[in-house]
């Protein structure tokens, strides 16, 4: 989130490449035949203009077709050669391109799964997204297409000149001296172009975000009936997306414009001084010719270096990017001893894994989030003996995660220790106290697969029958039976083929599967139908039996029950205790759960 | 939505395109002139080449149009210029000084026209989106709507102005290379021509075929970004269940896929280029080769020769660009199409002089009944009372009893149909109304309100623009916003975020209520929208707003009898019927379903030992 403004043109050292080695390296040998293969392509591309200058000087000038068969057959064969080798290096760069890309993708999709919630927090699902997904696109297209590029129009250009320079050093020097004017241009009017070609996606973006707001505020905009000012508003984004295109544009013309110019007046130095040459028998007709094909067709190249030159400066921000990631460091590490034992993400060594009973403390713990400024705890001090049923209580967003977030592991105390079973939680892998925690979310969160897939996720060995038997006890066998084909059904992308209450039930059951010591439940605050709630509530009761659990919960008459409440406000616990003594306290609890006694109330009455 | 436009329906893709080509097309067209400007001038320079090989350099008589050749016999004729080649190389350079100036002006101009076409097509579907009702946006999936209004845009913008365009230059060049060619050497371009349809003709069919492999290729796209998606957002579930691995083994395996699809359809690419390379390969090959033996037959001289092979080179490219836009002519007709469902759906509309009374007046609901779409589940069954101008009127309801519904009814944010009933404010049924009008006249504080990517201030104000400073710090402290808004950094320029996500759920709300306050609507309503304060503020904005609210006519819609009991009057309802109205002592006196909320709420505040 922090690093939306980075777009200024800056380069990496090396151009970035250095960085980026370790991943080209499976494909040097493929990258150089390449290179190689481009190499004789524009080679063969640069000196096709002399079978013209063949043509003329040989069959026209000495009016004679005896060669014709050997001149028709040596064409051929460079055009194979250069179809071939084109063929082989697109083919090549296409591969390394797209294996590039999946290398970068399943590197950066892999360390994701090593970091830590501080991460997370600090970085949107967008930004973090777009890493995986499209800055590896961008490096992959740079390692494989514009080095060709480079190679390709470099080449050719220097083959260009090597030729000129053999058949007529006059009119090739004039050249030599044109090429860079030329490159000074199309880099300054290029140049000018992408910037306004950025302002353009900046402001491309800010449709969207009009279109967005537009949509999914339109029930607040006519209620207010603010259709005007929204509209004036919008207006004024495209008229501004249309003056910066135009702009753009303008730019874009001078450069093409002045491409072709350059290449005409190449011609006409050609035509003026090759004439003389010519006219004096200095220079045959057909070098004439090569030259005019090469007045002609020397500009294409230069144009496409320069842009690619853009290009790479482009990718820059990608590579800066994507490096960044693979360099960033979990905050939340086992150290090399307890992964000397227990394994680590990858890799876990189960058989030194201790059984979890369920006994968390917290001692002497004090909090502060990596990005916050206070701490959220101070010296807290709890005991859960296993088996104790935790609720924590809150508004939305007051802070009621954090204490979960230590009790998994996902942040580490800032001072101060969580001791799970009696042993600083340190002392043992994530992997081994994660394999024993079970999690349902307020949000249910499902994966694309089979509801099968779904439920077995926490413990991939559960037999069908276990399946139904999970399933019976938090009351979602009717999930499934209304689905055309049972466990197998598909859930859809992040399970939107299921209801949110559907979701719900699932997530319980993938729970009760993986069988876990410690469960956290985020309850849910979305509206479910009265039954559907019934439901969750006795799946609720079923789940944490026997279970140390905490649970954040949102319905608080759910909790009445709780072994222990804990109530959060800005952040920090300010209440704790069972519900009578918080009632009694009169306090912030007595105040909320009044609040939603009410509506609960109407309801209940109502349904009567 | 301000003036109410009549109805247009675009009854074909033409009709909508022309619609949103007025302003743009002048700009084509002139886009079009220039274009075949350029081609036309691009078409002189072999002309030139082959002028001066022949004749000048030569001495074979120039074949050149008559003006042409007399202003050649003034400056001296061919001798002069061979003793003075730099007046040739001087032309050269002149006419591509013209032919820069007008490649400029065509892109130029076609710039414009495609930009303003954007523009138009844009602000119209933003205008219509606005303009539907509500229950259009319900049934309609925002990202869908949201990927027809810009890359459907962008496909269409693209074909007019590049694709489309390109066939103004590419079928002009075509037709003057290969008459000039005809001239030169009427055999040697029938030869040219032969390899044309087959180009075309193969480009076209390879286009059409890869269309599919690209669709998939997109699609196995979606899927790995879904599996990263779901990873991201899930990823407590992953770590607290431990699946790592299994997140990893998944990526990688769907990453496999996908990227074997790409290299696939990379090589069928490949495969293509370069058979076209081939193909175009073959052709340059027999006309130089041919031109050769007709040259040595004396049938073309080596001027023509060059100017030929020229010729045959500028027409090889457009060829192959054929093939890939007509292909394309499919895509955009796609994209038009569905533009046009959204630009064919039914807006809101307003009865003919629609009235702009006095809103002031008692609203009578009078036998409203109203349900979603079927018939059979009605939210409101027949409901009617009568609420008193100035008065504040009370609404009770369990979740799903239609009081919403009731408020969206007044606003006409859903429409009332003839037969269920009628809504009157001052004897005025709302229904002959300017829609914006009573909207404007209507202030609503949604549950859960929505703010707009902009600052506080702004959205405090965006309902009343004229408002100024003052006016806004009095509304925000009315709502006791003020507080809150000292503790941020930026204070009032506080910058909301999109859907005000950096804001907490109440001060959302307080948001909204200072939003309505500032326009001083005849007719409030807040729908459940203090829910998210707790008891203290909720009780201070209470006091505050009784004395604000002075005439205007207040609906309040709440859960807690504690907000409601000094309400004028309060309407029960259940399950969308109208169950008990009264003041707080009627109800309390009738024993219903009032009284029983209040023992119940009563007795929640009480603590069992």
């Amino acid at each position: 989130m922090s690093e939306t403004k980075t777009e200024e043109i800056k380069t990496l050292p090396g151009l970035g490449l250095p960085e980026l080695l370790p991943y080209l390296k499976p494909y040097r040998k493929t990258l150089i035949i390449m290179v190689f293969l481009g190499l004789v392509a524009s080679l063969v591309d640069s000196i096709m203009p002399l079978f013209n200058r063949y043509a003329l000087n040989h069959f026209i000038g000495e009016n004679t077709l005896d060669t014709l068969g050997i001149f028709i057959v040596l064409y051929i064969v460079s055009t194979v050669i250069k179809v071939l080798s084109d063929f082989i290096s697109l083919t090549l760069a296409g591969r390394t391109e797209m294996s590039v890309n999946r290398d970068l993708r399943n590197a950066s999709f892999n360390h994701l799964q090593t970091l830590s919630f501080s991460y997370f927090n600090q970085n949107s699902v967008g930004y973090i997204h777009a890493r995986v997904m499209s800055d590896t696109g961008k490096i992959g297209e740079l390692v494989a297409w514009r080095m060709m590029d480079i190679v390709w129009n470099l080449s050719y250009i220097i083959a260009v000149v090597i030729v000129m320079f053999r058949l007529n050093v006059r009119l090739a020097l004039m050249f030599v001296i044109i090429i860079p004017i030329a490159a000074v241009l199309i880099t300054y009017f290029g140049r000018k172009y992408m910037t306004y070609n950025r302002r353009i996606r900046e402001i491309n973006s800010r449709i969207t975000g009009n279109f967005n707001e537009g949509i999914t505020g339109i029930r607040s905009i006519k209620t207010m009936a603010i259709e005007d000012v929204i509209e004036t508003d919008f207006r004024a984004e495209t008229e501004n997306m249309k003056r910066t295109s135009v702009r753009a544009m303008h730019y874009g013309a001078i450069l093409s414009a002045a491409v072709t110019g350059i290449g005409s007046f190449c011609l006409a130095l050609v035509l003026w001084q090759g004439g003389y040459l010519t006219k004096e028998m200095v220079m045959e007709i057909g070098t004439l010719s090569v030259f005019i094909s090469y007045a002609v067709g020397i500009m294409d190249p230069i144009e496409m270096l320069t842009e690619t030159i853009s290009g790479i400066i482009a990718i820059q921000v990608n590579i800066e990017r994507f490096t960044k990631l693979m360099k960033t460091e979990s905050d939340v590490a086992d150290r090399p001893e307890v992964i000397e034992k227990y394994g680590d993400t990858f890799a876990p060594k189960k058989e030194n894994w201790e059984e979890l009973k369920g006994d968390v403390e917290f001692r002497d713990v004090s909090f502060r989030y990596p990005d916050g400024k206070e701490l959220v705890l101070e010296h807290f001090n709890l005991n859960v003996p296993h088996g104790t049923n935790v609720a924590i209580v809150g508004e939305t967003g007051a802070g009621k995660s954090t204490l979960v977030n230590l009790v998994c592991r996902f942040y580490e105390p800032t001072t101060g220790t969580v001791l799970i079973d009696g042993r600083d939680a340190r002392e043992r892998s994530q992997l081994w106290l994660h394999s024993n925690i079970g999690y349902v979310l307020q949000t249910p969160h499902l994966f694309s697969g089979s509801i099968r897939d779904n439920l077995k996720y926490g413990n991939p060995d559960a037999t069908d029958e276990q399946i139904m038997e999970a399933l019976k006890l938090v009351n979602a066998t009717g999930v499934v039976e209304k689905m055309d084909k049972g466990l197998d059904s598909d859930v859809g992308e992040g399970g939107d083929q299921l209801s949110v209450g559907e979701k719900q039930l699932l997530s319980f059951a993938r729970a009760l599967l993986a069988d876990p010591r410690i469960l956290i439940l985020d309850e849910a605050t979305s509206s479910v139908d009265t039954v559907t709630e019934k439901a969750i509530q006795k799946a609720i009761e079923t789940v944490i039996q026997g279970r140390t659990s905490f649970v954040i919960a949102h319905r608080l008459s759910t909790i009445i029950d709780a072994d222990m409440i804990l109530v959060v406000k800005d952040g920090k616990i300010i209440e704790q205790g069972r519900h009578k003594d918080l009632m009694k306290q009169k306090g912030y609890y007595y105040s909320l759960y009044t609040r939603q006694f009410d509506e609960d109330a109407v309801n209940t009455a109502n349904a009567e | 939505m301000s003036e109410m436009k009549k109805k247009q329906r675009f009854e074909t893709k033409g009709r909508m395109l022309g619609y949103f080509l007025k302003g743009s097309l002048k700009w084509f067209v002139l886009s079009v002139l220039f274009t075949i400007a350029v081609t036309l001038m691009d078409m002189i320079n072999p002309k030139i080449i082959s002028f001066t090989v022949d004749s000048v350099i030569g001495d074979k008589p120039a074949e050149l149009p008559a003006p042409v050749l007399n202003l050649i016999e003034r400056i001296g004729g061919t001798g002069y210029l061979r003793e003075h080649l730099g007046i040739l190389a001087g032309t050269v350079v002149v006419l591509a000084l013209i032919r820069a100036v007008f490649r400029y002006l065509w892109r130029v101009f076609n710039a414009r026209g495609a930009e303003t076409f954007v523009e138009t097509t844009r602000n119209s579907a933003f205008e219509h989106l606005l303009a539907l009702p509500a229950a259009w946006h319900s049934e309609h999936h925002t990202g869908d709507i949201i990927q027809r209004c810009t890359s459907d845009i962008e496909t269409i913008k693209v074909f007019l102005s590049e694709q489309l365009a390109s066939l103004f230059r590419i079928i002009p060049t075509l037709i003057l290379a290969f008459t000039f060619m005809y001239r030169i050497h009427p055999g040697l371009m029938a030869y040219a021509l032969i390899f044309v349809p087959l180009i075309v003709g193969y480009s076209l069919f390879f286009h059409k075929k890869i269309g599919s492999a690209f669709r998939k290729a997109d699609e196995e796209e979606g899927k790995l970004s879904a599996i990263a998606q779901e990873n991201l957002t899930g990823v407590r579930v992953v770590r607290a269940f431990g699946k790592e691995q299994y997140e990893r083994t998944r990526f990688e395996e769907k990453n496999k896929t996908y990227t074997a699809l790409w290299i696939h359809l990379m090589r069928l690419l490949a495969s293509f280029w370069c058979s076209m390379d081939l193909l175009s390969g073959a052709q340059i090959l027999t006309i130089t080769s041919l031109g050769a033996v007709y040259a040595v037959h004396g049938e073309l001289t080596a001027g023509n020769y060059i100017a030929f092979l020229t010729y045959n080179t500028m027409m090889i490219w457009p060829v192959r660009m054929l093939g890939r836009i007509i292909a394309n002519l499919s895509k955009a007709g796609v994209a038009i199409d569905r533009l046009r469902e959204i630009m064919n759906a039914e807006p809101e509309k307003d009865v003919e002089n629609a009235l702009k009374p006095d809103l002031t007046g008692d609203i009578v609901f009078d036998h409203v009944s109203y349900s979603f779409g079927d018939e059979t589940a009605h939210v409101l069954n027949d409901i009617s009372f009568t609420v008193k101008a100035g008065s504040t009127v009370g609404i009770l309801g369990a979740t799903g009893s239609g009081k919403s519904t009731l408020m969206y009814l007044l606003d006409r944010i859903y429409p009332l149909p003839e037969k269920d009933g009628t809504i009157t404010i001052g004897g005025v049924d709302i229904q002959k109304m300017n829609a914006s009008y009573l909207r404007d006249h209507i202030g609503i504080v949604l549950q859960e309100p929505y703010l707009f990517s902009r600052s506080l201030e702004d959205n405090i104000r965006i309902a009343n623009r004229s408002a100024g400073r003052t006016e806004v710090r009095d509304a925000a402290g009315i709502a006791v916003l003020d507080e809150a808004i000292e503790h941020f950094e930026d204070g009032y320029d506080t910058f909301v975020g999109e859907r005000g996500v950096t804001l907490s759920g109440g001060q959302k709300q307080r948001t909204a209520i200072a939003q309505m306050l500032i326009r001083k609507p005849p007719i409030m309503i807040f729908d459940d929208s203090l829910s998210a304060v707790d008891a203290e503020t909720d009780a201070k904005i209470r006091a505050a707003l009784a004395e604000k609210t002075g005439n205007s006519t207040v609906f309040l819609i709440a859960h807690r009898i504690t907000t409601l009991m000094n309400a004028d009057e309060i309407i029960v309802l259940d399950r969308g019927r109208l169950a008990e109205q009264g003041t707080h002592e009627e109800l309390l006196a009738h024993n219903g379903i009032y009284r029983r909320i209040y023992d119940l709420q009563m007795a929640g505040r009480e603590v069992e030992e």
